[in-house]
């Protein structure tokens, strides 16, 4: 596996317009009532003046230790060969474990093809034409980063090594490949 | 509601429901009853009569397990894809290794069961079985240890196909497996004794039952130290797994936990052995206590597989 995708979220430029919801629906063919992601726009946070929110992204973090991949009975839930966390819609019997599994909760039926599905950094549209996921392309602020972390010359390489940013769940042992720059608040130079 | 991001629906954590409380009930008490019945076979003196609890346990094995596959296989999103879970192993899956060993349980069950009620079956016009319980007859050891160990198997594998879940803090614990093992016993006991009290007119001073009877009170007793243990282990875990506590003062599972699981699943039975010895032993006093820890088990399975996805770590 030499490429690690990673996708990098910078909660200081987001305004949780919901732009990457919508690009990811329509790039994706996801149907009504169900979605891939989700900017939930938490908080307030602080004491008036000073409040804040929170944007909180939520969708697949690709774990490198993925609970999804090892409790699927039929090995629908994978990784593929560049360490995408995937599913194979014909193997998929729709048992729900992943969906149980998953810390995150970002795993779904799809109400059309009855398999689990979510996001996969658009591996079979964009990606497979070599650009970049919707969501990132769509963010009208610039607040998403996509590439691979094993590429030190990337963008998401540079970010990752000069910005500070944490991860979701760490201490579950999953390993999240998207990352957060938290919000920078009440300093002069915020 | 109303939110920019749209629906919520999809996040709900519960995702397994009372189907899967059934079945992880019905596994429990299919290999509960066979461990009972093999084991008493084992324990007994006379080998050549077939008793009445082992013919319980040879209809409660094979039919409690077929009722709780059709609830598991009708709660996928795609049932009539089930057999792709047949031809497709991950080995990592607790869930592979639990379908890997009913596979193997499921046929050799009903084998044993035509063996042991190869004399009865007439009766309900199954005569045309007979033969092929004659013919697995000399086997009938090594298939008895079979079954035992791989009811072993399917009693624990309930418990570690929901354990396996490091989301949920209630459920990922080593305790789990022990405990639906022990609270599968005692459904296999209750179930036992039922069907030998009901469909092969037992007597209540039959020496199984008074046997299966005084299983009663160890059980429910192991049954407690693994919820006490469970509870304990939470608490001192902290953080997600110390709140997740707060489901037993919930209103609705706190309700199921303490009169369901507690009130009538072990007060009753253990309140029951204080009776006098005339009432305690009459086929009434005996049926009901056994419905009761049925119910109390029932009310387990309902309990953990709720509660504990209420809570994420
Ligand atoms: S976030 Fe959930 S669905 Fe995505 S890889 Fe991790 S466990 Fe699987
Ligand atoms: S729902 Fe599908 S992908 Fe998920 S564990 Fe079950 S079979 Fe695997
Ligand atoms: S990477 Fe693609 S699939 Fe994933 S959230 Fe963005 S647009 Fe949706």
């Amino acid at each position: 596996m030499n490429k690690r995708y990673v996708m990098v979220h910078d909660e200081n430029k987001c305004i949780g317009c919901q732009a990457c919801n919508i690009a990811c629906r329509s790039e994706n063919n996801v149907p009504e009532g169900v979605t891939r992601l989700q900017v939930r726009v938490e908080g307030p946070y602080g004491e008036a003046p000073n409040l804040h929110f929170k944007y909180h992204r939520v969708s697949c973090q690709q774990c490198e230790d993925a609970p999804c991949v090892s409790v699927c009975p039929t090995g629908a839930a994978y990784i593929d060969e560049n360490g995408l966390v995937s599913i194979h819609n014909d193997k998929c019997v729709g048992c729900m474990y992943c969906i149980a599994a998953c810390p995150y909760k970002v795993r779904f039926i799809n109400p059309i093809t009855k398999a689990a599905d979510k996001c996969n950094f658009c591996k079979d549209t964009r990606l497979a034409r070599g650009e970049q996921p919707a969501c990132v392309t769509a963010c009208p602020t610039d607040a998403l980063y996509f590439g691979d972390a094993n590429d030190s010359e990337s963008e998401v390489a540079l970010l990752l090594n000069t910005k500070i940013t944490y991860q979701d769940k760490t201490h579950l042992g999953t390993k999240p490949r998207v990352y957060r720059i938290p919000t920078k608040r009440g300093g002069i130079e915020s | 509601m109303n939110n920019t991001w749209g629906d919520m629906a999809q996040y709900d954590p519960l995702i397994w429901n009372w189907i899967i409380a059934i079945y992880l009930f019905m596994a429990g008490l299919s290999a509960g009853s066979v461990l009972i019945g093999i084991g008493m076979r084992w324990y007994s003196k006379d080998k050549s009569i077939e008793s009445p609890i082992l013919k319980a346990s040879a209809i409660i094995g094979p039919v409690a397990i077929c009722l709780g596959l059709a609830c598991l296989v009708f709660d996928l999103t795609k049932p009539f894809h089930f057999w792709l879970i047949l031809i497709n192993y991950n080995f990592d899956s607790v869930m592979a290794m639990g379908v890997a060993a009913l596979m193997a349980y499921m046929p050799l069950g009903f084998i044993y069961s035509i063996i042991v009620l190869r004399d009865d079956l007439a009766k309900w016009k199954l005569g045309f079985l007979t033969p092929i319980g004659n013919m697995f007859l000399p086997f009938r050891k090594v298939i008895e240890v079979l079954m035992f160990v791989l009811a072993i198997a399917v009693g624990a594998y309930t418990g570690f196909l929901i354990s396996a879940m490091n989301a949920y803090p209630m459920l990922n614990t080593a305790i789990l497996p022990a405990l639906f093992l022990a609270s599968g016993l005692s459904a296999g006991a209750a179930g036992n004794l039922i069907v030998a009290l009901t469909c092969f007119n037992s007597s209540t001073h039959d020496g199984e039952v008074m046997k299966l009877h005084g299983l009663d009170l160890p059980v429910i007793i192991t049954e407690m130290m693994f919820l006490f243990m469970l509870f304990t282990s939470l608490y001192f875990t902290g953080g997600a797994a110390a709140e997740s506590l707060a489901s037993l003062s919930q209103e609705v599972w706190g309700s199921v936990f303490w009169y369901g699981v507690v009130g009538i699943g072990f007060c009753i039975p253990i309140l029951s052995m204080f009776l006098p010895s005339s009432t305690r032993h009459t086929k009434a006093m005996m049926l009901t206590v056994a419905c009761c820890s049925l119910t109390g088990v029932l009310a387990l399975r309902h309990f953990i597989v709720y509660a504990g996805q209420t809570y994420i770590s």
